[in-house]
């Protein structure tokens, strides 16, 4: 246990130390070489950007709203995701119908789906959140289907042997859990993928707010330091997501499957 | 550990070494500057800017510069101002027609151009939803308008003129920066109350049935620059004779435009493939005026300045001097 | 009661080309209540189909398989299977993997933990009742399959292969406490092997098998009286009795 520790200890100080590089690098290259704030702020300018947007209290607004939109997204990716791939995975002959569809709509950018968001939803935060849901859903319905179509057959027939039959409780007691690392590991790739639209769900126009509403704003005005800024949190948040999921859900709701192999 | 203490050196040692902006290095010009072989020319798909399309499709950028050692004339599209200038920083473009706000911004952050000529004054549109009852500025309260990014020019009139009539365009409007073909869109779609745009957009509204035109541009701001002819100080700085021939074949477009407004309604339809229809309609209704002389400019130009450094969205005071060379330009 | 009658089985499924192959042909069988069968005969010969079949996974084409004067239609919880592959829940505890069936049926919170702990003490691993199946080794998971297939108390308990993954001592080790279980609960078990050794050691009685078509050959009588030595000479004799027929084919009568 102490040999453990002793490593984490050392890759975290690693991790700081090659951060702590790059930013030098960084700086370096943007005060000495280039010299040109517009071609690339230096760290030194995107942290005056940063405290000067604090200070202006925006950046708050900003978070809550990307926050929303967010959520918007992925809530309606996991309504829409699961139950779809809880079905096809379960139901060969609708998975064979549905499949091609998904295939098609698939490689379709959620960029490019933002004339029809507007048409259809206007600009409203719902619009915002849409294109945040073409992002995420994909990976949610193709994880959940594969995952239900890995569970092992001897899990199924070893139910149906205790006495555990009918369909519909197949699913939920040995299905869903069998294929909750898959279902999980979805989630997750979408968390990522939709946070990742943010900036193109707020691109258009439908709030005066949020974190890549804001980049876009700063981009008109030339500002490439508080491009930065904004570039940053997201960044951050980004990886606050994954933390969360590498450190809590697996930790709390897929412990079983640490065995042997620690 | 020593690597650590080592870069906390370097970050301090050079924090604040980044030239503050506005300030560029001047290259050093040789006995003979290198000769232009390609001369990439910005534009935006506007009816603003006709006379940088007729000249194009017609081949006069390419054939008036080529005694001037230009090989190759080459144009590069962009849905508004503030992208085209973006491009321009970065060393893409070497002329360029554009909203004379979004020049302003980009002088602002360090983009080593200057105004040369104007190219056109007014010509937007402000086009509300059929719905609405219009009766003044007023009646936008509660609303949203739909317009360029901030820091352009529509952006920056509509924000002036709905200050003057007591209306807070931050508290009492939505303005909403898209660009305008999702501006056009959402209209289209009735999701939208009201857009801004320059022409030909808002015949586009007009003519699908779903907008009318309430306000010209040039009565919230009367004369007001819109686009100008914008080029790069290293053109001006060696090649003067270069931009000087800009201008004239610029002013030979213009005055073909205005002697034979259908066929030049043509060349632009087909350029940008926007219909004809909607191109022709916009030439007879828009208020827009294609003006090349940069004296005339100067005031509205550097009135921009301040209102855009009012708002907070150039850091410093611009001079005439920063943002014009007016040398070039010679009343024929 | 644990009587299971086996009568004129037929299955056979198509093959790419068209034809049929013949997997069991009027296979008939019966066992009776408390008995330990063993069903020994190498890989094709079809012992893994009939016993999908009376556990009620697969339907035959012909034929019926009744138990206790009932055919079997489905997999019913009178019948517990142990299968080859590793078939816990992995993500259920030892304890919770053995409460299933029991969950199944609706029995109460509190009695269902009672009655699963009374098999996990059968099969001696009370210490990990809140383990998971990937804490454990190879042979203590196979030990808990079997809890949770005693947990519904069945008549009937159906064994596949279940020690072939184990090594050698291992398997020993589970042969014997498979006895002891089968001593006290008193069951009917069907089990398949491919050891001659594990079925001797085991069974009351052993039917072998053989393939193409699959049919049983012959059934061998074992009284020894348990447990039985491996290393005696009647222990001996009978395994050569059973590899000689194997080895020939089932040609010797």
């Amino acid at each position: 246990m102490g040999r453990h520790a002793e490593k984490n200890g050392r890759d975290w100080r690693l991790g700081a130390l090659a951060i702590l590089v790059a930013l030098a690098a960084w700086q370096f290259i943007a005060a000495v070489i280039i010299r040109y704030p517009f071609i690339l702020p230096a760290p030194t300018d995107v942290a005056s950007a940063f405290f000067s947007l604090v200070g202006k209290g925006d950046i708050f607004v900003d978070l809550g709203t990307s926050l929303v939109h967010f959520a918007i997204g992925l809530g309606l990716a996991l309504l829409v995701g699961i139950p779809m791939g809880i079905i096809m995975g379960w139901n060969r002959r609708i998975e064979a119908v549905v499949d091609p569809l998904i295939e098609l709509l698939r490689p379709i950018p959620p960029l490019a789906w933002i004339p029809f968001a507007i048409i259809w939803f206007g600009l409203t935060t719902f619009s915002a959140g849409f294109i945040i849901f073409i992002g995420a859903v994909f990976p949610i319905i193709i994880n959940t289907y594969s995952g239900f179509r890995g569970v092992p057959r001897v899990f199924v027939e070893a139910g149906k042997m205790l006495g555990c039959t009918k369909d519909r409780d197949l699913v939920r007691y040995i299905a869903l859990p069998a294929a909750l690392p898959s279902v999980a590991a979805g989630i997750r790739i979408a968390t990522g993928v939709g946070w990742m639209c943010l900036v193109a769900a707020e691109l258009f126009g439908v709030s005066n707010y949020g974190l890549g509403q804001k980049l876009w704003f700063y981009y008109s005005l030339h500002q490439m330091d508080s491009v930065v800024v904004y570039m940053i949190l997201l960044g951050l948040i980004g990886l606050a997501f994954d933390m969360v999921f590498r450190h809590y859900v697996d930790k709390k709701f897929l412990k079983w499957r640490t065995g042997e192999v620690a | 550990m020593a690597i650590a203490s080592l870069a906390v050196v370097l970050l301090l040692i050079t924090a604040g070494c980044t030239q503050p902006a506005g300030t560029t290095t001047t290259p050093a010009t040789g006995a003979a500057a290198a000769p232009v072989k390609e001369l990439v020319i910005g534009y935006q798909p506007s009816t603003h800017q006709m006379a940088f399309v007729t000249a194009m499709e017609k081949g006069w950028w390419a054939e008036d510069l080529a005694p001037l050692g230009v090989k190759k004339v080459s144009d590069k599209v962009f849905p508004s101002g503030p992208s085209e200038m973006a491009a321009m920083q970065a060393g893409d473009l070497d002329v360029a027609y554009v909203g004379s706000a979004p020049f302003l911004t980009a002088l602002g952050t360090g983009l080593d151009a200057k105004i040369v000529a104007g190219v056109n004054t007014q010509g937007s549109d402000l086009v509300v939803a059929n719905s609405i009852d219009y009766t003044g500025p007023e009646s936008l309260k509660g609303k949203t308008i739909g317009t360029f990014a901030v820091g352009s020019i529509q952006d920056t009139i509509l924000r002036d003129w709905l200050k003057k009539n007591n209306v807070d365009p931050d508290k009492d409007v939505t303005i909403a920066p898209m660009s305008p073909g999702d501006a056009v869109t959402a209209i289209l779609a009735s999701k939208i109350d009201a857009v801004f745009l320059p022409a030909p957009s808002p015949s586009v509204v007009v003519n699908q049935g779903k907008g009318k035109i309430v306000v010209h541009s040039g009565e919230m701001y009367p004369n007001h620059t819109c686009c100008v002819l914008v080029v790069s100080g290293e053109l001006i700085r060696e090649h003067p004779e270069i931009v000087k021939q800009i201008i004239a074949t610029n002013d030979k477009a213009v005055a073909w435009n205005q002697a034979n407004l259908d066929e030049a309604a043509v060349i632009y339809a087909n350029k940008t493939s926007a219909k004809l229809e909607d191109v022709k309609s916009s030439l007879a209704e828009w208020d827009g005026n294609w003006a090349s002389d940069p004296n005339l400019i100067v005031d509205p130009v550097l009135d921009y300045a301040k209102i855009q450094y009012d708002l907070g969205y150039i850091k410093k005071q611009l001079t005439k001097d920063e943002i014009f060379d007016l040398s070039f330009y010679q009343t024929s | 009661m644990g009587d299971l009658v086996i009568k004129d089985l037929n299955q056979s499924f198509a093959r790419e080309d068209g034809s049929r192959l013949v997997v069991l042909e009027n296979l008939n069988l019966d066992v009776k209540d408390k008995e330990f069968v063993c069903i020994l005969g190498s890989s094709g010969c079809g012992k893994t189909t009939l016993l999908r079949m009376i556990a009620g996974l697969d339907t035959s084409e012909s034929g019926s398989i009744a138990l206790d004067g009932r055919e079997i239609k489905g997999p019913n919880p009178k019948i517990g299977m142990v299968f080859q592959e590793y078939s816990l829940f992995p993500w259920r505890t030892v304890i919770d993997n053995i409460a299933f069936g029991l969950e199944m049926q609706g029995v109460p919170r509190e009695k269902r933990y009672t009655v699963a702990e009374q098999y996990l003490n059968l099969v001696n691993l009370s210490q990990f009742r809140d383990s998971f199946p990937s804490e454990l080794s190879g042979g203590m998971r196979q030990r808990v399959a079997v809890a949770r297939a005693l947990a519904l108390d069945p008549v009937l308990l159906l064994m596949d292969e279940p020690f072939g993954a184990l090594d050698a001592q291992t398997r020993n080790k589970l042969q014997h406490e498979l006895l002891e279980i089968w001593e006290k609960t008193k069951k009917t078990v069907v089990f398949i092997t491919h050891s001659v050794d594990e079925a001797v050691f085991l069974a009351d009685r052993i039917v072998v098998m053989t393939p193409r078509p699959g049919r049983i050959c012959r059934i061998f009588e074992i009284t020894l009286p348990r447990p039985r030595d491996r290393t005696s000479t009647e222990f001996a004799g009978l395994r050569r009795d059973v590899l000689d027929l194997i080895n020939q084919h089932c040609s010797i009568q």
